[in-house]
């Protein structure tokens, strides 16, 4: 079966750095995710997340989230999920963590 | 039109002879304004036309004025590509002055009116004697000049306005006929307006009745047998409503009774009939007579009442619980099909449709089932087009029979009708099979084996949704189930494989009923149950968020350990909404 690509981008934006995802977040390829949440918190700029291409996340992809969202946390950093897709948002209602994350509407939003 | 450059310039209301002078052009556009808002609030149009017409008399101090519509045959015709137009009529609805025109017919092309619709066009008739056909009275009253403006609208005229007579003598001039053109609009479009809202409307209340005709239709049907029953059945309307029906029943001397029948023609009369026909057979055949007598007690009943050359083709018949013997008449019904042990046998009607002639005769079959399924189908089914749009008949729902002839009745007509709505349902499609019962084993949907690997998940969902999909899963519902299986793997290839030692995973996916199970069996080292922990939900720590999606979505899971000390069965259970849209078991 043919499947679209997975795929992590690092964008250095204006103020921010934007990491677009796209295909479906698994076990297979989640740490790779996690190390370039990581990779761009640690510029030291905000960091957001596009989610608009994901059809699907699991538990690690959703934990790569949650540990770069507790690593800008505690070094007083923002951290946005940005054009969060149905099927992620479906995920991340299931999980109640739909109210921790902040979701924005576009990439213009990641600078508050 | 430019209105303004057309009309002549303030400022005289009142002529030094004392006769109102023309309206200037900003009363006029004025007029023009408040009769468009009147004409677009308005939500009773019979109010508004009269008022409106009484405005356009006063504003335009003419003597007489009436107002024509096309006759309404209208709303089939326009469908009707070759609609002649011609044989339409404009009927004044509405009149203003001495002469009462209400109810005066006109062929298109005839009269002021008729000739305006006719070209589309604004007529000016300067002088009387042109036109009097309509407009003269025994007092004396005729028209000296008259303007008749057509009605517009994007689907071309719909009726007319025609004014009659300046009240000061002076003939109707080319200037009144631009504002009376000008004054046609608004009254079109809100016409037209009304009838696209009627036209909704009435839409609105077929749908609801017909979804309360297929409601209805529905609550006709059996409802379907959890215990080990002979017959199950299976029904698909083509549209909102079928023609089609079946029904079962247990006779006190333990013989159940069975009924599939099919309706000539279409739509809301044969869904009608339907009804009647289907309470009509149920009720003749509770008495236990012979399925010949059966049908002629039907037969005779529906002749007295049945109208417009309707009929009704039917197989009936008589089983008993463990269905080795069937006994049964058609009436015009596709030959019933025997399927036993790989080998076709017909047995065709042997009497015409019920409800055509009184009193005749119908034959009887009596089968020995022997291990054998009776398939009694409407001829919906031989109907279906196959890819290159020929009907599939017998020999193709024979194939169809054929390629799915293992699994209970149940799930063999689920796979029936699956692929027959893969291909194109053309008719109202029914089925009803007759065999011994089985022991109900469940259904599996789907048996895969993969490695414990991560990148085999992503196929796996891919066939998960595929499966899910084909039960008319709700997308959502489908997803989630997709994901607890998701993290089920992912667990099992995490901590149960772990990264030391590697092996396979096997999925289930099985079907009992409401009942959806998912089982997951791999050959890992024997897990402790009590050592698997949901994290409470909502809580921001990157672990353990499988297990609690897994609770959320599933009604329950549970593990457990093979034998030998290795492996483990891992068991999701949900419990989901009956697909029942039409009936389906």
């Amino acid at each position: 079966m043919n499947f679209p690509l997975n795929t992590v981008a690092k964008e250095d934006r204006e103020g921010y750095v934007l990491v677009r995802l796209s295909g479906e977040v698994d076990l297979s390829w989640s740490a790779e995710v996690r190390r370039a949440v990581l990779d761009a918190l640690a510029i030291g700029r905000p960091v957001g997340v596009d989610l608009s291409a994901v059809s699907y996340i699991d538990s690690s992809g959703i934990a790569a989230l949650v540990e770069g969202f507790q690593n800008a946390r505690t070094h007083s950093g923002r951290f946005v999920l940005v054009a969060v897709s149905d099927a992620v948002r479906a995920v991340l209602e299931l999980a109640r963590l739909d109210r921790v994350f902040v979701l924005v509407a576009s990439a213009d939003a990641v600078v508050a | 039109m430019n209105l303004a450059h057309a009309l002549p310039p303030p400022p005289a209301s009142v002529r030094a002879d004392g006769a109102p002078a023309r309206a200037s052009a900003s009363e006029a556009l004025a007029f023009l304004a408040e009769l468009s808002q009147a004409l677009a609030v308005s939500l009773d149009l019979r109010r508004t036309v009269t008022e409106s017409l009484h405005r356009v008399v006063d504003f335009m101090q003419v003597e007489a004025a009436a107002f024509f519509l096309l006759d309404d045959r209208g709303d089939a015709d326009r469908l009707d590509a070759d609609a002649v137009p011609a044989a339409r009529l404009l009927e004044c609805k509405l009149c203003i002055g001495p002469i009462d025109l209400t109810g005066t017919r006109l062929a298109i092309g005839h009269g002021a009116a008729g000739r305006a619709v006719a070209g589309d066009a604004t007529h000016l008739i300067a002088t009387a004697a042109e036109e009097t056909s309509i407009w003269h009275a025994a007092d004396g009253f005729v028209a000296r000049s008259l303007i008749c403006a057509p009605l517009r609208t994007a689907a071309g005229p719909i009726g007319a306005l025609e004014i009659v007579n300046r009240r000061d003598g002076v003939p109707l001039s080319a200037l009144d006929a631009e504002l009376l053109d000008a004054i046609s609009v608004p009254i079109a479009l809100a016409i037209s307006n009304a009838r696209q809202a009627q036209a909704l409307l009435e839409q609105q209340r077929m749908r609801r009745e017909f979804d309360l005709a297929r409601r209805l239709q529905k609550s006709l049907l059996p409802r379907r047998r959890r215990d080990a029953f002979p017959i199950v059945g299976l029904n698909r309307p083509a549209h909102e409503i079928s023609g089609d029906f079946y029904d079962y029943f247990e006779l006190a001397d333990g013989r159940i009774g069975f009924v599939i029948g099919d309706i000539s023609g279409k739509g809301l009369d044969a869904a009608l009939l339907m009804v009647r026909a289907a309470s009509l057979l149920r009720w003749a055949g509770k008495d236990g007579i012979a399925p010949a007598a059966w049908l002629a007690r039907a037969n005779d009943e529906l002749c007295e009442t049945t109208q417009d050359g309707r009929f009704v083709c039917a197989v009936v018949g008589y089983c008993d619980r463990a269905a080795r013997r069937v006994r049964f008449a058609g009436a015009g019904f596709p030959p019933v099909l025997l399927h036993r042990a790989g080998v076709f046998a017909d047995y065709p009607s042997e009497g015409p449709p019920l409800g055509i002639l009184r009193g005749v005769a119908f034959g009887e079959h009596d089968v020995e089932l022997d291990g054998g399924t009776l398939y009694a189908f409407s001829d919906g089914a031989t109907d279906v087009r196959d890819g290159s749009g020929k009907p599939i008949g017998s020999a193709g729902v024979r194939a169809l029979i054929a390629r799915h002839a293992t699994g209970s009745a149940e799930a063999r007509l689920r796979k029936l009708f699956s692929e027959l709505r893969h291909l194109r349902l053309v008719d109202d499609t029914t089925v009803l099979t007759i065999e011994a019962p089985r022991a109900d084993a469940p259904e599996v949907l789907l048996e895969r084996r993969l490695r414990a690997a991560p990148e085999e998940l992503r196929e796996i969902r891919a066939a998960l949704r595929g499966t899910l999909d084909a039960l008319g899963l709700e997308a959502g519902l489908r997803d989630r189930l997709v994901l607890a299986v998701d993290e089920a793997c992912t667990n099992i290839i995490r901590h149960a494989y772990g990264a030391s030692c590697s092996g396979d995973i096997g999925l289930r996916v099985l079907r009992d009923g409401a009942l959806l199970s998912f089982e997951l069996t791999d050959a890992a080292p024997c897990v402790d149950p009590s050592r698997i922990k949901p994290q409470p939900l909502g809580d921001c720590r990157s672990g353990g968020l499988g297990v609690a999606l897994i609770d959320q979505v599933v009604d329950e899971w549970r593990i457990e350990p093979m034998r030998e000390g290795r492996g483990n069965r891992l068991i999701l259970r949900k419990r989901i909404e009956t697909i029942d849209e039409t009936n389906e078991p």
